[in-house]
C-alpha cells in the first residue's frame, strides 16, 4: 500500500482500529517522523470532533465547504469533482449519500489519475490531472489549516495532514513542470 | 445529453472534459481494467454528462414543522441533488412563496455539520463520540431495553419525549414503535395550545377555525395575542386584502409585535388581562343591545347567566384598569366590532399561555358568539383545527408483544394530534404510563415505580423546548440511556448516550396537513438519503429487527418497511371524498383543498353537550374551571419584572435559527429591553445583562427597544448553534389553566414568568 492509499483509509476510518492500522501503514516516506500514539480512542475523539461530528466540524473534510460561496456540500465543486470522476470512467460507491469531494475519495481519484498517466502520457490525461490537482491545491490547504489549529487538534492527525499537503506539493511540483512544458509549447 | 452556456467549467473552472472522446481513449487502452484506485469504481450508465440548467427533476414537498401555514413545496433536483425550493403555485394559501425560514431548507441535507451516522458518546457531555454502525447502536440500545423488562417486568421504564419537530403523519411511527416494543411511558399533552383547545372544546365541542383564506370577508378584524407577520406569514395577505376591502384591522397585544405596526390600530394590553378586555367589550356590546340576540337565542345555551355575570362583575372601567386599554377606546372596539358584520377574532396561541389563558379564549369565543360571528364566512373566533387530519394512523397503531404488562387497566393516551383511539378496547388491561410533558424534567425526577430508566427523544430539543432548564439537567442525571435522533448538534444530543441520524423532509415520504389552512400536500421522496440517516420509520424497523434477533417476540414492528408504501396506508376513503381525489397520487400534481365550507360550524350544529354554543359549560366546571367564561386573576408576580419568551422571526421554536441564512441575520441572541427600564437598571444598548430569578439566570446583550412594556424583559424563544443561551433557564413549569380536557394534560403559563434584571 503506498502513503496516498494509507492517509486516503485514514480520512475514512470509522473507528479507532482502522485509524490505528491506516496510520501504521504510512511508509515514512515523509520527512516528518510519526508521533508514537499511546491512546488510539483519543485520536478517534479528536477525529470525529474535526471531521465526523454529530458536533458541528471542526474541519470539514470536503473540498466544497473551502470552495463554494455557500460552504455547504453538494454545490457546484462537489458535482464538478463528480464530473472529473466520471471523465476517468469513475464514481463514487456513495454517489448522493456521501458528497463526492470528501477527501478520501479526492486522493482515490488522484491515485487513479496517477495511473492512467502512467499509461499513457496523452495530453487529454495530462490536463484533466492538472486541473484536478490545481482543485486540490485550492483547498487542501485551507483544510490543513483548518486541521492544525482546531481545538481538537492531535498530534497523529497533524501528521496525516502534513503527509498530505508534503504529497500535494510534489504532486503540483510535476504539476508545474509540466504547466510551464505546456506554456512553452504555446 | 444537452450543453448550455452555463456550462461546468465556467462554474466551477476545473473540469474542461468531455467525457466521452476522453473515455474513449481510456477504453482503447485497456487503463480501466486495472485502476489502483480501492473507492472509486466503473461508472455504470453511459449518459453520466452533467448539465446545469434546465431539465430538472421535480417533486411534491411539505414544511412538516410545528407551524401555521404548513407550506407546499416545490423541490427541483438534478443529478441527484437538491438545487431549489419554491412554494407550491396550486395552493393558493402557499401561492408560490415560501417564507424566509422555510428558503432555507436547502441548508439542511447539504450542512457539512448535519448528523450524519449513529454515533455513541463515552459520557454525557464530554464530547468524546464514537461512530458506530446502525447494528451496533441498535444492539446496544436493544439490550438495554431487555435488560428494563428483564428488571422491572415491563418497559415503563422506557419514556418517550415526541412533539412537534416533525408533523409528518408517519411520524406517528415513533409512537407505535413505542407501543410495539410494549407498554412504555409517555409525556404527552402539548406546551403549545393546549388552554385554548380546551377553551374551544367546552364552547363549542371542537376546535374548528374558519378557512383563513376566508378572512377576506371580514370588516373588522381582530388579531389578538399573535404575530402574524412573523409566524404565519402566508395568512397576511388575507388580512390585507380584508383592509383593502375596508375592514379594520386591530392587533392587541402586551408587545409591539411587526403585525401590530401593520394594522390600523393597536392596543398594548396588560399581559394575561385579555380576559377583562374581551368581558368589558361585551359588558358595553350587552348593555347597548349590540349583541345578536337571534343569534343567542337560537344557537347558545346560558346566554341569560353569561349577562348576569356580566351585569354583575364586569365594567366597562374595570376592564379598562386591569387591561391598560382606555375605557372610551374599549367602548369604540366594542360598538365597531359588534356592528360590523362580519367580524372576527383570530385568537393567537400566545394569548393562551397563561394560568388564565383558557379562560382568555373562553371570554373572546363569547365576543365572537355573542355578536352572531360564529358559523359565519369571515367570522369566526379562529384558532385552529384538526378536520383534515382524519388519517388511518396506520404508523401510529402498533400492537404491544403478547404478555406485554404495564400500568394496570386501561387509560387513554390523549393528545392534540392523537386521534385514533389506540388499543381495541377490549384486549386492553395494561396502559401506558401517562406523564406530562409539561413537566418533563419533574415527572422524570419524581417517577420510581420504576424509575424513567431510559429517554428515547425524537421530534424534539427538551433542552431548549422544555421548561425549567435546570431541572432538566437533574433530572437527565437520572436517566440510565438517553437516545436522540436529530439532525443537528444541540443540548439535548450534547446530554445523550446515542445519536441517531434522521432524514430530512426531502429524504422520506410523509403527508402534512395544517392545523391551519385546509391544504393536504404529499411528502416525496426528492432525493435518497444523505450518509447514513433514517426516517423514524425506518429507525423503528431497524430496532424491531434487533429486538427480535436478540429476543424473537419482543418487538411487534415490521423489520422491513418500504416508507412509501406506509405513506400510502395512512389514506383511506374518507380523505380521498374530503380533499376530493381518488388516489394519493392526485396529490403529486399539487396539494389538494378539502371541500369543506369556509365558515367552521356553518350548519350551528355544534359539538357541545347541548348540541349549541355554550357559554356557561358544565363540562368546562366538571374539568375544574369556571361554568361561565368568568375572569380569572393573572399569576402572582414572582419576581420584579415579567419574561415574555415568543417567537423569533428567523426560527421556529429551537428550528431553522441555526442555519447559516438565519444566522446571518440574526447572529445572537438580545434580551429587549423598555429604554425606561433600562434606564432604572443603569442599562446601555449593548450591555451585558443578566435575567435571573429562582430557576436560573440567562446572561446575554441588552437591546434597548419600545415594543416591549416597560415592566417586562423580553427573549425570543430560540437555539442558538454556537450559544449558551436558553430561555428556559428562567421558564418555570406553572401550569396554565386548562388543557387537561382534550390533550391529556393542562399547557404551561409560559407567559406567567418574571425575573430580575441587572447589568453585568
Amino acid at each position: 500500500m503506498n502513503d496516498i492509499e494509507a492517509i486516503r483509509d485514514f480520512f475514512l476510518a470509522g473507528d479507532a482500529g482502522k485509524l490505528k492500522r491506516s496510520y501504521q501503514q504510512l511508509s515514512g516516506s515523509f520527512e516528518a517522523t510519526p508521533p508514537v500514539v499511546e491512546d488510539w480512542q483519543e485520536v478517534e475523539f479528536a477525529f470525529n470532533r474535526l471531521f465526523v461530528g454529530p458536533a458541528a466540524l471542526e474541519a470539514p473534510p470536503f473540498s466544497s465547504v473551502y470552495l463554494d460561496a455557500q460552504g455547504l456540500v453538494m454545490g457546484q465543486t462537489t458535482m464538478a469533482v463528480r464530473q472529473m470522476y466520471a471523465a476517468l470512467g469513475l464514481e463514487s460507491p456513495w454517489k448522493n449519500s456521501l458528497p463526492d469531494d470528501h477527501i478520501s475519495l479526492e486522493l482515490d481519484a488522484a491515485l487513479a489519475m496517477n495511473h492512467v498517466l502512467k499509461k499513457l502520457g496523452h495530453s487529454e490525461i495530462q490536463e484533466l490531472h492538472a486541473r484536478f490537482m490545481n482543485h486540490m491545491t485550492r483547498w487542501v490547504p485551507l483544510f490543513a489549516d483548518r486541521v492544525l489549529t482546531a481545538p481538537s487538534r492531535h498530534p497523529a492527525i497533524n501528521h496525516v495532514v502534513l503527509c498530505l499537503s508534503d504529497w500535494l506539493d510534489k504532486q503540483t511540483c510535476g504539476l508545474k513542470n509540466y504547466q510551464s512544458a505546456r506554456e512553452e509549447k504555446v | 445529453m444537452s450543453t448550455t452556456e452555463n456550462t461546468p467549467e465556467t462554474q466551477a473552472g476545473i473540469c474542461p472534459l468531455t467525457r466521452r472522446r476522453f473515455m474513449k481513449g481510456l477504453l482503447a487502452a485497456g487503463v480501466l481494467a486495472n485502476l489502483p484506485c480501492g473507492l472509486l469504481r466503473p461508472t455504470r450508465t453511459e449518459a453520466g454528462e452533467i448539465v446545469y440548467a434546465g431539465d430538472y427533476e421535480i417533486f411534491r414537498n411539505a414544511c412538516p414543522r410545528n407551524c401555521y401555514d404548513t407550506c407546499s413545496i416545490k423541490t427541483y433536483v438534478k443529478d441527484g441533488v437538491v438545487q431549489f425550493i419554491e412554494g407550491a403555485t396550486e395552493s393558493t394559501f402557499t401561492r408560490g412563496g415560501l417564507c424566509v425560514k422555510g428558503y432555507g431548507y436547502t441548508r439542511r441535507p447539504y450542512s457539512p455539520d448535519r448528523i450524519k451516522y449513529p454515533m455513541v458518546q463515552e459520557g454525557r457531555g464530554t464530547g468524546n463520540w464514537r461512530r458506530v454502525s446502525w447494528d451496533e447502536a441498535m444492539d446496544r440500545i436493544a439490550k438495554k431495553i431487555l435488560q428494563i423488562q428483564e428488571k422491572d417486568g415491563n418497559l415503563l421504564g422506557l419514556a418517550l419525549s415526541k412533539y412537534s419537530g416533525n408533523f409528518g403523519i408517519t411520524n406517528y411511527g415513533i409512537e407505535g414503535m413505542m407501543s410495539s416494543l410494549g407498554y412504555t411511558t409517555r409525556l404527552t399533552g402539548t406546551p403549545c395550545w393546549p388552554a385554548g383547545i380546551d377553551a374551544q372544546n367546552f364552547d363549542m365541542g371542537d376546535m374548528w377555525c374558519n378557512d383563513p383564506e376566508d378572512m377576506v370577508h371580514a370588516r373588522y378584524v381582530i388579531l389578538w395575542g399573535g404575530n402574524a407577520a412573523w409566524n404565519s406569514v402566508h395568512s397576511v395577505k388575507y388580512v390585507y386584502e380584508a383592509k383593502r376591502r375596508g375592514a379594520k384591522i386591530v392587533v392587541i397585544d402586551p408587545i409591539m409585535t411587526q403585525m401590530a405596526a401593520k394594522a390600523d390600530e393597536y392596543w398594548q394590553i396588560r399581559t394575561s388581562t385579555d380576559g377583562a378586555l374581551a368581558l368589558g367589550m361585551a359588558r358595553h356590546i350587552l348593555d347597548n343591545k349590540l349583541y345578536d340576540r337571534d343569534w343567542v337565542m337560537a344557537n347558545s345555551v346560558g346566554f341569560e347567566e353569561f349577562a348576569s355575570y356580566l351585569r354583575e362583575n364586569v365594567t366597562v372601567e374595570w376592564a379598562a384598569k386591569e387591561s391598560g386599554v382606555p375605557a372610551t377606546n374599549i367602548i369604540e372596539m366594542a360598538e365597531e366590532f359588534a356592528t360590523a358584520k362580519p367580524a372576527t377574532i383570530w385568537i393567537g396561541y400566545g394569548l393562551q399561555r397563561h394560568v388564565n389563558g383558557g379562560a382568555a379564549v373562553r371570554a373572546i369565543d363569547a365576543l365572537v358568539a355573542m355578536t352572531g360571528n360564529v358559523g359565519k364566512v369571515g367570522g369566526g373566533a379562529r384558532y385552529g383545527h384538526l378536520r383534515t387530519w382524519g388519517f388511518n394512523y396506520h404508523a401510529l397503531l402498533q400492537k404491544q408483544p403478547e404478555g406485554a404488562k404495564g400500568v394496570p387497566g386501561k387509560a387513554e393516551v390523549k393528545g392534540d394530534f392523537h386521534f385514533a383511539g389506540g388499543n381495541d378496547a377490549a384486549a386492553v388491561s395494561y396502559s401506558d404510563r401517562i406523564l406530562n410533558i409539561n413537566k418533563t424534567a419533574q415527572v422524570i425526577l419524581d417517577a420510581n415505580d420504576p424509575p424513567i430508566r431510559m429517554l428515547w427523544v425524537a421530534c424534539k430539543n427538551p433542552f431548549s423546548q422544555d421548561f425549567d432548564r435546570n431541572k432538566m439537567v437533574k433530572a437527565f442525571e437520572k436517566l440510565e440511556m438517553v437516545v436522540t435522533v436529530d439532525q443537528f448538534f444541540n443540548e439535548t444530543v450534547n446530554m445523550s448516550d446515542i445519536v441517531l441520524p434522521v432524514t430530512t423532509l426531502f429524504e422520506e415520504w410523509t403527508i402534512n396537513a395544517s392545523y391551519w389552512h385546509y391544504w393536504l400536500s404529499i411528502n416525496e421522496r426528492a432525493i435518497q438519503p444523505m450518509y447514513e440517516t433514517k426516517s423514524d420509520i425506518q429507525i423503528a424497523a431497524t430496532l424491531s429487527k434487533k429486538m427480535n434477533a436478540l429476543k424473537p417476540g419482543s418487538c411487534t414492528f415490521p423489520t422491513e418497511i418500504d416508507s412509501k408504501e406506509w405513506m400510502t396506508k395512512e389514506f383511506n376513503q374518507g380523505i380521498y371524498d374530503l380533499f376530493g381525489i381518488k388516489s394519493w397520487e392526485d396529490l403529486k400534481k399539487g396539494p389538494a383543498k378539502a371541500k369543506m365550507p369556509s365558515a367552521a360550524w356553518h350548519d350551528l350544529k355544534f359539538g357541545t353537550p347541548s348540541g349549541k354554543y355554550e357559554f356557561k359549560s358544565e363540562l368546562a366546571a366538571e374539568w375544574g374551571n369556571k361554568a361561565l367564561p368568568e375572569y380569572v386573576a393573572p399569576r402572582e408576580k414572582t419576581d420584579k419584572y415579567r419574561v415574555l419568551t415568543p417567537h423569533t422571526k428567523f426560527g421556529l421554536h429551537s428550528q431553522f435559527i441555526n442555519l447559516d441564512w438565519s444566522e446571518e441575520f440574526n447572529p445572537k441572541p438580545f434580551v429587549y429591553v423598555h429604554p425606561q427600564l433600562a434606564a432604572e437598571k443603569n442599562i446601555k444598548d449593548g450591555d451585558t445583562v443578566r435575567v435571573f430569578n429562582s430557576i436560573g439566570e440567562v446572561k446575554t446583550t441588552a437591546k434597548l427597544s419600545t415594543v416591549v412594556p416597560s415592566d417586562a424583559i423580553l427573549m425570543y424563544e430560540a437555539w442558538f448553534r454556537n450559544n449558551p443561551y436558553n430561555v428556559q433557564n428562567v421558564v418555570d413549569d406553572t401550569s396554565s389553566d386548562m388543557g387537561a380536557y382534550k390533550t391529556g394534560q393542562p399547557g404551561v403559563a409560559i407567559h406567567d414568568q418574571f425575573a430580575d434584571l441587572a447589568k453585568v
